[in-house]
């Protein structure tokens, strides 16, 4: 029995990683996107600092933070959609695995491009503006887990039944420019209003800026293992509404 | 056990139970391991919906599907293992190669890394695709996706396989070719659910069919059974020359005609009694100074049978009868 158990898991996490290659191959490694993983963060960096006078490294912090939460959520959302609509996605969901590994599968694929477009974004940052990077581990585990929740609350859009992508742009949009204002972005978090940083304290973009100062600069504001313990609770959490409303559309026949 | 699906008072409301659409309403059948089982219907008879739940596509509203053994609703993984699921659209991903496409499918179903390689050029080449492995199959003719299609569904050798409308709009030779591979994969002994609304296909391949009509099952068993049950679609078939379309209200007035279809430059002569309809036939044209350029009798053809259950027109009279009229409804409403 224990056998089985194991094997199944195994089988379970092979499919989700079958599921992430198949997505990369299919959406990811086309051009649009390959030119989107690079010019991104060039445009980030350059959108946050011109005319602003802020050192390399804090403006490496901050695009750490930003190419992770907009480039992991990039395409997952509309892939669903997409798939609902050209019947492949039927094809993922009557195969021999739970509905958690598929989703699992989605998740890890946009977590994948974001921490690869996070790296690039790094490499700009060090060899062009001479950043440094003061607890790299702290990076690494934050851009993970960074990029692991920000995919996941991407896939919560990605659920939405609908086969038209174009339904999902508009609550997508809105939601991350929302968090955009008020995660610590544009106003550190040290220089908020109380009632401001009490908002803040709902993003979970809120904990990964923090995470990227305390690892770039050595400067967060909150403890480094409370934005880790977060953002990986955030990243559990995300995966609730999607398996919820997977299994609502598949009730009602959405 | 004998039976492969065992369906009982299986239901689909679309929406909310109490007050969505009714798609399926209460039906029961098996299907027997080995058989070609056909799942007949009108567009919006239910086919889809069932098929969707038999795949796990759909959760039925009420009800209970039992795959070789297993409850599909508290086991769904042996079931799911052991079928294959070839849809309406052939759901490939074309920005993949035909061979890509089949390795993605042969992983997902967790087929061995030695097994995986040779099954897929056993079925490249089988579908005439070994060629064009290499090539995206956003280049592919419909009937090569469709083929590929069927050939994901089956690399790993599933015990049962669902079929949704697996030849329209494909040419006679790809429409044939998947035919035959249909035989064939019956023959090695998988299970074969066909949903289609093509009833010369059914008449040629299933061993017995299903004709479900607003969300029930009218009618279940062989295409022959079937036929005979149907006796009074019978009919007649005369050419007359000259012809010239004058003959209709003559004809439909002999002792006997239910109803007169022009079909072509012959007319066919519904009856109950072609033995005794033939004579009257004869004897019209002898009066009539015609010449019969051909006469024949005709049983009630699979399409007869279907028409007449699912209540549409045999040639120009409608068999709808006020107790078919459609039973489908949203629940709640006065039901």
């Amino acid at each position: 029995m224990k056998d089985g158990r194991l094997q199944r898991l195994s089988d379970e996490l092979a499919q989700a990683w079958t599921v992430a290659v198949k997505d990369v191959k299919v959406y990811y490694l086309q051009p649009g996107m390959i030119m989107f993983g690079f010019l991104m963060p060039f445009f980030m960096f350059f959108s946050f600092s011109v005319r602003r006078e802020m050192a390399a490294a804090q403006g490496v912090a901050r695009l750490l933070a930003l190419t992770t939460f907009f480039t992991a959520a990039a395409a997952g959302p509309f892939i669903i959609p997409l798939e609902r609509r050209l019947g492949t996605y039927d094809r993922l969901l009557a195969a021999p695995m739970s509905l958690l590994t598929l989703l699992l599968g989605k998740t890890a694929v946009g977590a994948l491009f974001a921490i690869g477009v996070s790296a690039v974004s790094l490499l700009v940052g060090v060899a062009a503006f001479g950043a440094t990077v003061a607890r790299p581990w702290l990076l690494a585990a934050g851009v993970v887990l960074g990029s692991f929740s920000f995919s996941a609350l991407g896939l919560i859009f990605g659920s939405i039944p609908t086969r038209n992508p174009g339904d999902v742009q508009m609550p997508s949009t809105l939601l991350r420019w929302g968090l955009l204002f008020i995660s610590g972005v544009f106003i550190p978090l040290a220089e908020m209003a109380p009632a401001a940083q009490a908002v803040a304290c709902l993003s979970p973009l809120t904990y990964a800026q923090d995470l990227m100062n305390h690892a770039v600069l050595r400067a967060g504001l909150l403890n480094p293992w409370l934005d880790l313990a977060v953002l990986l609770a955030s990243g559990i959490l995300f995966m609730a509404p999607p398996v919820w409303m997977h299994r609502r559309a598949r009730r009602l026949g959405y | 056990m004998t039976e492969a699906i065992v369906v009982e008072n299986l239901t689909k409301v679309y929406g909310r139970p109490d007050s969505g659409v009714l798609a399926v309403d209460h039906i029961n059948f098996e299907v027997r391991r080995g058989e070609v089982f056909g799942f007949l219907g009108p567009n919006g008879a239910g086919k889809t919906t069932t098929q969707r739940m038999l795949t796990t596509l759909l959760e039925p509203t009420e009800g209970r599907i039992v795959i070789f053994g297993h409850d599909l609703a508290r086991e769904p993984y042996p079931v799911k293992r052991q079928m294959g699921l070839v849809p309406e659209e052939s759901n490939v991903y074309t920005e993949l190669t035909g061979w890509d496409n089949l390795m993605f499918t042969a992983q997902l179903y967790r087929v061995s890394g030695s097994e995986r390689a040779k099954r897929a050029r056993e079925l490249l080449e089988t579908f005439g695709l070994w060629e064009k492995r290499n090539v995206k199959v956003e280049n592919f003719s419909k009937g090569m996706r469709r083929r590929l299609s069927i050939a994901m569904a089956i690399i790993h050798k599933p015990a049962l396989l669902f079929l949704d409308e697996p030849t329209p709009g494909l040419d006679a030779q790809s429409a044939r070719a998947i035919r035959d591979l249909i035989r064939q994969l019956n023959a090695e002994g998988t299970t074969i659910f066909l949903t289609t609304h093509q009833i010369e296909e059914a008449n040629q391949l299933c061993d017995r069919v299903a004709i479900i009509n607003h969300g029930r099952i009218a009618a279940i068993d062989t295409p022959e059974r079937l036929k005979q049950a149907f006796r009074r679609v019978q009919s007649v078939e005369v050419a007359l020359e000259p012809d010239g379309g004058v003959h209709g209200e003559a004809l439909a007035a002999l002792p006997g005609v239910t109803t007169p279809v022009k079909m072509g430059d012959k007319w066919r002569l519904y009856t109950e009694d072609p033995s005794a309809l033939l004579p009257l036939v004869m004897d019209y044209a002898h009066a009539h100074d015609l010449r019969v350029v051909s006469l024949s009798t005709l049983g009630p053809s699979l399409e007869d049978v279907f028409l007449e259950i699912t209540g549409q027109q045999v040639g120009t009279v409608r068999h709808e009868t006020p107790e078919e009229k459609p039973r489908r409804q949203r629940m709640g409403s006065g039901r």
